[in-house]
């Protein structure tokens, strides 16, 4: 018997039809395609300028708007749940924006970008916490 | 019921660790799927765990991505006073490091999701094969990355200790 894997495709192989309308949607491809490039390169330069758009103060629960210090006597700061909205809302936007794009552009896209981007962004992020691997 | 506050956050922290096992199994089984698709039947267990419809597995690893970091970001408030902390006093900054790492990764593997599903949704489009089986293969890895790192920081320091 013949089992056929649902990632099987023939060279020879035509677009099947997608199995949702979003799926088929051309303006959702923009943006899916528009946010995953976006998200590595704002996330490390939010990372790397430490630009959270909010600062948690989880000692004291108390919520900061963009950066802020450690208190003293507050506890620690945690700016990576700043990094991660201000991340999801730019690239969101970002991604909005590219639905304005013709659809002959958004196809010039390479879409290795969207895999080889979050895999550059890994060495910045780790160079950035050189102080944890020398300590 | 009352349970105490050590408690509350060990139930939280053992169902972000069984929501990533789920996450773990439905990545594997994919990545395994789309690395090494099966041409043919056969009756072993490697065969078998490579013969899954993989294309149904998208929605839920996005739903189990979503709800995994949610938790992870909810325990993370705890973590940093109460687990963080102590680690650092005891010296093991590598330890924190690599979980500091975690979390860059699992901004990243959020941001993937979109066009994952995407990708999947449109699997029988031979122009997105190649990106769709990179993006598979990277959100797995991460998943792994993750859950042994935090399987290692549990071991160091759980909530309780």
């Amino acid at each position: 018997m013949i089992t056929t894997a649902a990632t099987q495709s023939t060279p020879t192989a035509k677009a099947a039809p997608a199995t949702s309308s979003l799926a088929a949607s051309v303006k959702f491809k923009a943006f899916v395609v528009v946010f995953g490039i976006s998200v590595p390169i704002i996330y490390v330069l939010c990372e790397w300028f430490n630009l959270p758009l909010f600062t948690f103060h989880p000692a004291t629960n108390r919520v900061e708007f963009w950066w802020g210090p450690a208190r003293s006597g507050e506890g620690p700061t945690m700016y990576w749940y700043g990094w991660t909205v201000f991340t999801v809302l730019v690239g969101s936007v970002l991604g909005l924006l590219g639905t304005l794009l013709p659809e002959s552009v958004v196809k010039r896209i390479p879409l290795a970008l969207v895999w080889l981007l979050p895999v550059l962004a890994f060495i910045p992020l780790a160079y950035s916490l050189m102080p944890f691997w020398t300590k | 019921m009352v349970i105490s506050v050590n408690t509350f956050w060990t139930i939280l922290l053992i169902v972000h660790g069984l929501l990533a096992i789920a996450l773990l199994g439905a990545l594997t089984h994919q990545a395994v799927a789309v690395l090494m698709p099966v041409r043919q039947a056969a009756g072993g267990f490697v065969t078998r765990f490579r013969a899954v419809p993989a294309a149904g597995y998208a929605t839920a690893v996005c739903v189990l991505w979503i709800l995994t970091f949610l938790m992870g970001a909810w325990i993370y408030t705890k973590y940093r006073i109460y687990v963080r902390i102590p680690i650092e006093q005891a010296g093991y900054w590598k330890t924190q490091g690599f979980f500091e790492l975690k979390e860059h990764a699992a901004t990243l593997g959020l941001g993937l999701l979109p066009i994952y599903w995407y990708f999947w949704k449109n699997a029988q489009n031979p122009e997105y094969e190649g990106a769709r089986k990179s993006v598979t293969v990277l959100l797995a890895f991460i998943c792994w990355f993750n859950f042994l790192v935090g399987h290692v920081l549990n071991n160091v320091r759980g909530f309780g200790s």
